[in-house]
């Protein structure tokens, strides 16, 4: 755990946050997670942004889940669990299952041979298409 | 474990059975005033709404019969838009009609019933279970170390050799014990509840064991730690100079990513295979195959509230153990000039403690709502037995699991913070058990929009 000041482009814009309202970097970071959370169940229900006619369609809900996600899980990872701040090596650590939860994800998870198409062909390795055809 | 050495009498740990006793009483009372008092009250609602929604029904298939008698007498006068089987038919129909509405007003009402007597029961049959748990990890693990024979007392040398401890052996053979009379003990239970089940003696006798030596491990480990001893220090690549906690922390949160990331992955290989109602929307197929969790979740701001109260309740519970942490670590701390919250953060210590205290409650909250939220699923018919519900179960009820072990560690923690205290020699404990609950809640940020509102 470091007490030091974060810098960096996103971790340096949270430091400032909390600097311009005189409270720590939890502090903004538990402000972020908690918005957050309001916007992506907001996002899942209102069929249209509130206030305007303009539909939210079901791939912008799902682009502003995975991106909250993104968001959450970094201010989670890098200021709660202090990988910003702590020794790098600890960051690599987290990182390394990265690359196998990937390629489960990519490998098993988008490789239903039942799968709605769609999916670009990149991400659906291992389709056996002469099944869906039988 | 800490940094420091304290010298603590074994007897101190008769504080956690009295303690035991307090969660137990709370734990009955919680039971007998939400699922024996309000729920028996729900029930008889349920009961009444019940016998309403049949009379409704009788009723409304009276009408209807009445109507199709009116309808077939005036069809067989030739259907003409006057006279008196005209008329009749005309008010047949629209007493069918009122009827039918009557019945579905009675059936959205015994299933509110329903869902209110489930919340209220499970609730309370909840908070029982939760507490009876709490009190056997206090009571007898601080039992045992209660009647061990005090050690002879450190003299203020705080550079004693680590030595090895027997604790996580003692976990893993009760956990293996209890793993392998599980399946006796689940049909046990099942008999004992009067289900068509044979009891078998052996396997609940087995589990049992491996309970009881699981919670004396982890006692062990709890006395262990009380008292302290040096921080151990990596002295090779790549944690060089690292304390061997935070490393060995950090490669366990490692197996865990790859536990949530192979149900995932399942999840995502079922999910791209059906034809769900947001498949549908997003016109990627017609008709629906597959109805999952989040299609009866996400529809109503009242089915998706227990897990969005839970998502924000984790979230909370992250801040509050880090502010535990920066109290304990806060050698200039000082009260809030706050009445409020003086009162309630009166010292540093006390601080640590509520704040470890809050941090329970919202758990407790979390897996209450979490309980709540599947009765409410089941009832509607969304159970375990089909692919959708599999997953959904299996991971929110692993992810589940995961909080309630959080919240048996920080049983512990609290007596400590109460006894010996949290300073800013031995708030690693308090850093190294955050980096679990963090990931904890890091998986709920994954599961809650994949299982609830995609």
């Amino acid at each position: 755990m470091s007490e030091e000041k974060y810098t960096g482009l996103i971790a340096g814009l949270f430091q400032k946050m909390a600097d311009m309202i005189g409270k720590d970097v939890y502090y903004v970071n538990f402000l972020i997670l908690m918005f957050f959370t309001l916007f992506e169940v907001a996002a899942v229900f209102f069929d249209t942004i509130p206030g305007t006619d303009i539909v939210i369609t079901r791939g912008a809900v799902w682009a502003v889940l995975i991106i909250v996600g993104i968001i959450k899980g970094y201010g989670i990872a890098a200021f709660f669990m202090h990988l910003k701040g702590d020794p790098f090596i600890y960051t690599r650590t987290a990182l390394f299952p990265v690359l196998f939860v990937v390629l489960m994800i990519w490998g098993i998870g988008l490789s239903n041979p039942d799968g709605i198409d769609g999916l670009p062909s990149w991400c659906t390795p291992n389709w056996d298409y002469s099944y869906v055809t039988e | 474990m800490s940094g420091s050495l304290h010298d603590v009498k074994n007897s101190i740990w008769m504080r956690t059975v009295v303690i035991a006793v307090g969660l137990l009483v709370v734990g009955v009372l919680a039971y007998g005033v939400m699922a024996g008092g309000i729920g028996s009250m729900m029930h008889q609602d349920w009961d009444d709404a019940n016998e309403e929604y049949e009379a409704a029904k009788n009723a409304a298939d009276l009408a209807l019969e009445e109507f199709k008698f009116a309808e077939s007498r005036w069809e067989n006068n030739g259907s003409q838009e006057e006279g008196a089987l005209y008329e009749e038919y005309l008010e047949s129909k629209a007493a069918s009609d009122e009827a039918t509405q009557v019945a579905d007003d009675a059936h959205h009402h015994q299933v509110d019933a329903h869902l209110s007597y489930l919340t209220w029961s499970t609730a309370g049959k909840t908070i029982m279970v939760m507490f009876i748990v709490y009190a056997a990890f206090y009571g007898v693990a601080g039992f045992f170390n209660s009647i061990k024979p005090d050690e002879e007392e450190h003299h203020g040398d705080d550079h004693e050799e680590h030595h090895g401890s027997a604790s996580p052996i003692m976990m893993a053979g009760g956990i293996l014990f209890f793993m392998m009379g599980f399946p006796g003990f689940v049909t046990t239970c099942k008999a004992w509840l009067g289900l068509d089940y044979d009891a078998d003696l052996s396997g609940f006798a087995l589990s049992g064991f491996g309970t009881i030596l699981l919670i004396m491990g982890i006692g062990n480990w709890w006395n262990e730690d009380l008292k302290g001893h040096p921080e151990q220090v990596a002295t090779s690549h790549p944690f060089e100079g690292q304390d061997i906690r935070k490393a060995g922390m950090w490669i366990f949160l490692i197996s865990e990513m790859m536990v949530f990331a192979s149900f995932f992955s399942s999840y995502l290989r079922m999910r791209t295979g059906w034809c769900t109602q947001w498949a549908v929307d997003a016109g990627k197929c017609s008709d629906v195959d597959t109805t999952t969790a989040s299609d009866l979740l996400r529809g109503d701001i009242m089915t998706l509230l227990p897990g969005a109260i839970n998502t924000f309740a984790l979230i909370i519970s992250s801040y509050t153990i880090v502010l535990a942490l920066k109290t304990a670590k806060n050698v200039n701390w000082e009260p809030s000039k706050n009445a409020l919250l003086a009162k309630l953060f009166p010292s540093r210590k006390k601080a640590v403690r509520n704040y470890l205290l809050i941090t329970i409650a919202l758990g407790s909250l979390f897996i209450v709502l979490k309980l709540v939220e599947w009765s409410h699923l089941i009832a509607e018919g969304f159970t375990i037995d089909s692919q959708a519900g599999s997953i959904f179960y299996v991971a929110t009820g692993a992810h589940g699991l995961h909080v309630f072990i959080g919240l048996l560690v920080m049983l512990f923690m609290v007596f400590k913070a109460d006894t010996v205290g949290y300073d800013e020699n031995n708030g690693r404990g308090i850093e190294y058990f955050g980096l679990y609950w963090h990931f904890v809640d890091l998986a709920w940020v994954a599961i809650f929009p994949a299982f609830y509102l995609y």
